[in-house]
């Protein structure tokens, strides 16, 4: 058995198909002055087969993916790219395989040499364009990802956009990947798709071969490779056990978030990328309490523009139509880098130049967003959420550039919310301590247990060798989740919660008990958690609530609430 | 010929996507159009010449062009730069 990282629930059982690069060998051949003519023909035909595909590819793409694929266009009919591949076969007389190798690795090798980062990594573009011109060329057959056979399971080494674009789904019953995160395309897509998928299985390209019988689960990330009969079996059983838990969790699709004694909460789902949003509303989310908005940074070799954004928040508020979604503003820096951005190393980046300071001080960088997010207000509802506020001072900086943009927009007579909703993360004690006087300034708070805590225990998130130090169930935690949460109530706010802990079905009864209004989690967790919900008495968690309140170790606590 | 001295204001500087507006703007006009920036001359209707020319915010470019509808494509392209290229219009 294998083992990598699921990022795409669910059982796969199919055959493999191998994507990969093929290794080629590329003759140098002299050619006669006769033939000059027919090579020229084949290279613009190799030419021209590469640019109507990718002018295909391109309908389905929006965004940064289609300016890629635009400046990939233009490459392939840059003039001088194309002189010196035809001068190759005029004058050296090469044939068009060779010619390609020579007029392109001519242009590779100045952007290779060049001392900007970004621009030596454009070489990959145009190495990318020259394997497919020569694919052409060479007639290769290339894997017909728009007719696959019944129950495929892909390997590659990460699904690109054009290929996804592609795909057809129907047939493909699983995708293992040798690279890739959570919000990488090749995960968003095949969760959108419920399509269990793999990703991290380092050299999969080579130890998987065409054809090969496997099994996976994209929950615990195990490959079976030819899996015996017990196996099967065994993972049939885990997938029917899986079936009858939505099942039963199904009907809390048709009932309110509401404790046994009539209090009503919000079930929000946390996404990562503007389709997501789809998979929240399937699982009945009552709105988007978190988008994060640096897949549109992280995705991309340069800062997106002013209209990608847009069109990328637009998506998500069309897609929620009347339901509330907070996009939380750049949360970039700490452990989270942008190439195009050079930011220095820093000894301490958790405690650094990150998020909410790293905007304010970026006014260019803010203000694309903000007009961004306030455009896209005219098609939904959606809300704005300023990360890592740890003083009024932050908010009140962060709400004047927001206002400048107002400005702004009003002068270009672009329609935007009005009302639009502000509010912030609550993640470092020092904002959940002074709860009461930044709820005076703005529209809603979301407690961000992830960050809170780590700041709140000193305990580094990723640090294994402290890890244990790292919980949620510590009294000092619990204590600040209460303040926040009365902070906010005492100035008749809502007060949510986007991290982890909301969608712990141990953790919801001391939430509800502590009167936290608004859920937000990974959209898979929702019906669980409604279903927790309708089983609790308001009163009954208060008390919990009250009892916790009183404990003084995290043992203690986690003991209790998992009772 | 003509020709005229601007300023890149784009702060992530003329990459892959104002590149190619900016060759695709150029291509429609039959004058050669060259730029000298950082003491190379790049033609302006290759993407690739542009893109290697390496232009950050703030470097100085001189835009020449040459040929019969000279006049307009040197207005035309300095107000391709004038706004970005269409990128973060403010």
């Amino acid at each position: 058995m294998l083992k990598g990282k699921g990022i795409s629930s669910g059982i796969g059982f199919g055959n493999i198909v191998v994507l990969k690069k093929v290794e080629r060998k590329i003759e140098k051949k002299t050619i006669e002055n006769e033939q000059v003519a027919d090579e020229l023909e084949r290279l613009h035909k190799a030419l021209n087969q590469v640019i109507h595909e990718t002018e295909i590819q391109m309908k389905n793409l929006s965004g940064t993916e289609a300016d890629i694929m635009q400046a990939y266009l233009m490459i392939m009919q840059d003039p001088s790219l194309i002189s010196e591949t035809e001068n190759a076969i005029k004058n050296s007389k090469y044939n068009a395989e060779y010619a390609v190798e020579v007029g392109f690795n001519s242009v590779i090798q100045i952007f290779e040499n060049m001392d900007d980062a970004y621009m030596a990594s454009r070489s990959r573009d145009i190495l990318d364009i020259k394997d497919r011109v020569l694919g052409k060329l060479l007639n290769e057959e290339t894997i017909d990802l728009t007719n696959l056979n019944l129950n495929t399971i892909i390997v590659t080494t990460e699904l690109t956009t054009s290929e996804t674009a592609k795909l057809d789904f129907k047939n493909v019953s699983g995708i293992i990947t040798e690279v890739g995160g959570e919000n990488s395309h090749t995960s968003i897509m095949a969760r959108t798709h419920t399509i269990p998928a793999i990703t991290k299985v380092e050299d999969a390209t080579k130890i998987f071969k065409d054809g090969e019988s496997v099994a996976i689960n994209g929950t615990s990330g195990e490959i079976y490779v030819n899996p015996t009969e017990e196996e099967k079996q065994k993972l049939l059983d885990l997938e029917k056990q899986l079936e009858e838990e939505k099942t039963e969790l199904e009907k809390y699709k048709n009932t309110e978030s509401m404790t046994k004694d009539g209090t009503k909460v919000k079930l929000y789902a946390n996404i990562g990328l503007p389709a997501d949003a789809e998979i929240a509303v399937n699982n009945t989310a009552e709105g988007v309490g978190l988008l994060r908005s640096e897949f549109l940074y992280m995705d991309s070799d340069t800062m997106p523009s002013e209209e990608s954004q847009f069109e990328a928040y637009k998506q998500v508020a069309e897609i929620m139509k009347d339901k509330e979604a907070i996009i939380r503003t750049l949360d970039i820096g700490g452990d989270k880098e942008l190439k195009y951005l050079k930011l220095e190393k820093e000894a301490n980046p958790f405690l650094g130049y990150r998020a909410i300071r790293l905007c304010l001080d970026n006014p260019t960088i803010f203000k694309t967003q903000l007009r961004a997010i306030l455009r896209a207000s005219a098609f939904g509802k959606l809300a704005i959420m300023f990360p890592m506020i740890s003083s009024v001072e932050e908010l009140r900086s962060a709400k004047q550039v927001l206002e400048e943009c107002k400005q702004e927009l009003d002068n270009e007579n672009i329609l935007y919310d009005k009302d639009i909703q502000v509010g912030i993360m609550i993640e470092i004690p020092s904002a959940a301590l002074i709860a009461d006087k930044l709820a005076k300034e703005c529209d809603f708070f979301s407690i961000g247990t992830n960050d809170l805590i780590q700041y709140t225990v000193a305990v580094e998130r990723g640090n294994e060798k402290i890890s244990k130090l790292y919980t949620k169930y510590h009294p000092a935690v619990i204590k600040l989740i209460k303040q926040a949460i009365d902070g906010a109530h005492s100035a008749n706010i809502i007060c949510g919660m986007c991290g982890e802990a909301a969608g712990d079905p141990t953790f919801i009864p001391l939430l509800v008990g502590l009167g936290l209004d608004e859920f937000s989690m990974n959209a898979n967790n929702i019906l669980r958690a409604r279903k927790t919900i309708n089983n609790l008495d308001k009163e009954a968690c208060v008390k919990l609530s009250e009892e916790i309140l009183q404990m003084a170790s995290a043992e203690e606590v986690e003991k209790r609430l998992k009772q | 010929m003509v020709k005229e001295k601007i300023t890149l204001k784009n702060e992530t500087g003329l990459h892959a996507r104002p590149a190619s507006e900016l060759a695709k703007l150029a291509g429609s006009f039959t004058s050669t159009i060259k730029l000298h920036v950082n003491g190379k001359t790049v033609d302006a209707k290759s993407i690739l010449g542009i893109m290697s020319a390496g232009i950050k915010y703030n470097t100085e470019i001189e835009i020449e062009c040459d040929g019969e509808d000279e006049e307009k494509a040197l207005s035309e392209i300095i107000k391709g730069f004038e706004n970005n290229f269409g990128e973060e219009q403010k």
